[in-house]
This record gives C-alpha cells, structure tokens and sequence, in this order.
C-alpha cells in the first residue's frame, strides 16, 4: 500500500509533509557529511594498518633476538632478567568520532629497561620495547577501523534509505496531497458557482 | 712441594673428568628432535638419576634446565668435599658464584618489588650456603634484604646502597657483587701453592667479565666513571690503565685499546662482525673463557688449575645443555643452534 493511499487530505498536512521533507533532506546531507567523514578517517587508519608487514618483519626480528637471549641464559635466567623491567602502563579512553565510540590508547608510562644486566636480554627489550608502541598504535587503529567500518555501513545505509525511499516516498505524498488539494478547491469553485447559479435563478 | 692432598685431588678430578660430555655428545644431543629424545641421551650419564625421576609427560625445558644446575652445583661441591685448608677455601669461594648468581636473581626481584620464590633460584641447598636464601626471598625490599647479609661475605654491599639509589640501577649491586666474589677469590688464591695456573684461569675470567661489563654498559651509553666505579678491581691481563681507556674510549676505540692484548679478537667479533652487539656478546665472551679452560684441561693436567678447568667444563656442559633443550622447547633450526653452543 502506498504512502498516498493512507494519507489524510488537509493544507496543514501538505505544510507538514513540507516540513518533514526539508527535515529529511537535511538528515540526509548530515549523513552524508557523516559517511564522508567517516570514510576519510578509516583512509587515514588504513594508512597506519598497511605498516602492519613491516611491522611483522620487526617483530620477528624482536623475536629472534629473544630467542638468542633465552639460548644465553636459559629460562630462568631469562625471566630473573625481566622481573627488573619497570613496566609499561597504558590507559584506554572511550573517544567519540561523529558518534562513533573508538579507543583511545594512552601510554601513561613506558618501560623502563634500563636495568637490565645481560646484554643480549637488553637488546631483546630495546628492540621489543621499540616496538610495543606501534604495536599499540596499530591495534588501536585497527579496532578503530572496525568500530567504524561498521558504522559506515550502517550510515550508508540510512543515506540510501532516505535517498530512495523515503524522500521519494514523501515527493509522492506531497504530489497526491496536493493533487488532491487543487482537486477539491476546484470541487469548491464548481460548487460555489452552482449554488450561485441556483440562488440567481430562483430569485428571477 | 706438593701436598698430597693436591696430588689426591687432581686425580680425583682425572676420574670425574670422563664423566663429562664429550663435543661429540653435545653435538649428537643438540640433533635431537625433541625434549624426550634429549632425555633418553642423557639417562646413561651423572643426569640419569636425577633425570629418571621426572614422569615423562612432565618433561619440558624448565624442569631440565633446574636438573642440570643442580648437577653442576653438585660436581662443585662434591669436589670441594676432597680437599681441606687453603683449598678447601678455595674451592668453595670458586663455588659461591652460585651464590652470587642467586644474589642477583633476589635483587632483580626486590628491585622490582616483585615476588621471587625459591625455585627461581639456582637450586642451592642450605649445606652449601650460608646465607639465609628462605629469609632473602621474603624481604621486603633491597634495603631490607641488604640488611639480611651483614653477618656474610657480602656485608659490605651496604656501602653501595647509596650509589644504586642515586644510579636507580640495580647493575650497581650486581656488579658490586662480582667484585666482592673476585676479591675474594683472588684473596684465597694467593693463599695456594700453585697459584699461577689458576691465576691464568681466574684472572682472565675477571678480564672477560670486566670487558663484557664495559661493552654492556658502554652499548647503553652510560657515564664512563660510573662504569669506572663497577669494574672489579682484579687486575691479570688488562692493566688498569687499559680498563680505564676502554671506559673512557669509545666503542669504536676497542679493537685499538685491546691490540697487543690477548682479547684483540674479542672486540673485532663483536663489534665489527654483527649489527647488534649485544645479541653475541656473551656467547663470544664465554666461548674465549671455556677456550681457555680447554686449553688447560689439556696443557695443565698435573696442575692445580685442572680443577679450575674441570669446574669451568661443568659448567659448560651444564650452559650447552640448557640452551639445546631451550632450542628444542623454541624450536630454534639446527644450525642456529650449532652457533650457539660453546664447543
């Protein structure tokens, strides 16, 4: 059944039907402005996450230097190295982009490795250390995306909902309604002259 | 002259020596596919019984690693239980590294204000310490564990607490460390007969570590008279003035400072052959002082320093065999592995 089919028939809800449209077609310039800006921001994101393979190739690099270390020292050796590192301390905020609620990663202190005693355990932290930043950074960015790609869905969505359904839908309406308008004010003029008609023959 | 009890002891080390690995042994271990394979090498040898205790689904690198410390601080102190007087102190100042490594491991936790339990310790029984590790191991922090060792060899650590609060570094206590147990050992050396051929072991193990401390430090950039402060005061091969133009020098200066020494090549292998120093260090490091201890196995066979030697083949051993099983556990290729090992 369509829009017109229920619809009332008053100059009031043409003025209404008015309204909503200008409401609608501002809604849908808010989200388009929206979607675009949410698409730029993942552009800027997507930049960070395509540093992913050289961060891989670092990480393994890490990896290999912690592996020499475990060799030199054995595990225990090992991990009586790491128990002196002053670790690291990150804080994780909600933050709000056009309504989209991403993280926030904060690093409120970085690790201190500086006392550690074997060389080879301290060039696995320095190299690991380096890299624990960016690897937060990354994840950042990559959740951030993810919350966002999602939302970008959903706002396009919207966008191609008003674009073709409802503010055609509301043209539609407003097309019958005033249709419907010019049908009855000429219904009213025919009217208006019959009775005159009338009124005029029956006083001669 | 020489003592009998001397005598006795060198040929008692002859006899433990054949119960050492042989390269070959390592080598053939080091191929094994896995941890259970390495075992099975080792159930024939000193590990057998310790080994053979362990259930075979609870094999894994750790509880390995703790059985082949304990044997290495098994054959120290076994030996130390042959002999009497000087070299009785002598053996058993030799095998408070122990003790010095479990030292570290405390201050590393304290230092940290993180728990330490004693089985993060090189297993260490009550015999053959005296200090007091159960009490260390609950302290609540350096101060209070520093405090712990007034009434040992280690009392006079205290004197540096001030300089690890300024520095902030715990390297300053660790180091500290090292050179009470050099002192000492050179101390208890001078009281031997034949000092010179454990001189040549002792001593150069003083140089390395005093060189590996340098490079360490110098790699972290740290000031040259706090390194300065932490070298151990045991002068063999490297004079004091070339300790001090190595801290004073930069790392590029090394291979300069040490030409006409017997460490030239030391410096050249590890600074000019790899990008990140520090990774090879003490393998480099090491594999020089086990050389030396092979050199003497083979050259000082009636010489008290055969001991010293036997003691250092301990605990290469022992290090090979923590890094193979470490290699298994991380799966480490086979060539890798062969790099590492001090052979």
């Amino acid at each position: 059944m369509s829009a017109a089919g229920r619809a009332g028939v008053s100059r009031g809800i043409l003025l209404r039907l008015r309204e909503q449209l200008e409401f609608t077609k501002k809604g849908q310039e808010l989200l388009k402005m929206k979607r675009d800006h949410l698409a730029s921001e993942t552009n800027k994101l997507l930049s960070k996450v395509a540093e992913r393979n050289k961060l891989d190739s670092r990480l393994m690099q890490a990896y290999e230097s912690l592996k020499a270390a475990y060799l030199n020292l054995g595990y225990s050796g090992l991990a009586s190295q790491a128990t002196i590192v002053d670790k690291m301390e990150v804080k994780v905020r909600p933050w709000s982009i056009m309504g989209v609620i991403v993280p926030e990663v904060l690093v409120e202190k970085e690790a201190n490795i500086n006392s550690i005693s074997s060389p080879s355990a301290h060039q696995a932290a320095s190299e690991l250390n380096a890299l624990m930043k960016d690897l937060i950074q990354l994840a950042e960015a990559e959740s951030r995306i993810e919350s966002i790609a999602y939302e970008l869905m959903m706002t396009n969505r919207k966008v191609n909902a008003l674009e073709r359904v409802l503010i055609p839908g509301l043209y539609e309406l407003i097309r019958y309604v005033e249709g419907r308008l010019e049908e009855e004010s000429l219904e009213e003029f025919f009217r208006a002259k019959r009775v005159k008609q009338v009124i005029r023959r029956s006083k001669q | 002259m020489r003592s009998p009890s001397i005598i006795y002891l060198i040929t008692r080390t002859h006899g433990r020596r054949t119960h050492l690995l042989t390269s070959e042994s390592i080598k053939t271990i080091s191929k094994s596919k896995s941890l259970s394979e390495m075992v099975d090498q080792l159930l024939r040898g000193d590990y057998a019984a310790e080994i053979s205790k362990l259930p075979s689904e609870e094999v894994d690198s750790v509880r390995l690693e703790k059985i082949f410390l304990k044997t290495l601080v098994e054959r120290f102190f076994t030996l130390t239980t042959d002999t009497r007087g000087n070299v009785k102190e002598f053996l058993e100042a030799f095998a408070a590294r122990f003790e010095v490594e479990n030292l570290k491991r405390v201050i590393r936790a304290k230092h940290a204000r993180e728990k330490i339990e004693e089985q993060n310790l090189v297993p260490l029984s009550r015999e053959h310490t005296l200090i007091n590790f159960p009490a260390l191991t609950k302290a609540g922090n350096i101060e209070e564990a520093v405090s712990l060792l007034r009434e040992t060899d280690y009392a006079s650590i205290d004197e540096r607490l001030e300089a690890y609060r300024r520095s902030g570094h715990p390297i300053v206590l660790e180091s500290f460390l090292d050179r009470i147990y050099f002192t000492r050992l050179w101390e208890k050396l001078e009281g031997m007969v034949e000092k010179e051929s454990l001189k040549t072991l002792v001593g150069e193990e003083v140089d390395l570590r005093n060189l590996q401390l340098i490079l360490t430090l110098k790699l972290r950039n740290l000031a040259p008279k706090l390194i300065e402060e932490m070298i151990i005061p045991v002068y063999y091969r490297l004079s004091k003035s070339n300790l001090r133009s190595l801290t004073q020098g930069g790392l590029e200066d090394f291979p300069e400072i040490l030409a006409g020494t017997t460490y030239d090549r030391i410096a050249e292998e590890i600074l000019r052959k790899s990008k990140a120093p520090a990774v090879n260090l003490e393998t480099v490091i090491s594999k020089r002082l086990y050389q030396d201890a092979s050199f003497a196995l083979k050259n000082l066979f009636l010489k008290s320093g055969y001991v010293i030697a036997y003691l250092l083949f301990c605990e290469k051993e022992a290090r090979n065999l923590v890094t193979i099983a470490t290699a298994i556990d991380l799966k480490i290729p086979e060539e890798e592995l062969q790099r590492r090992l001090l052979l």
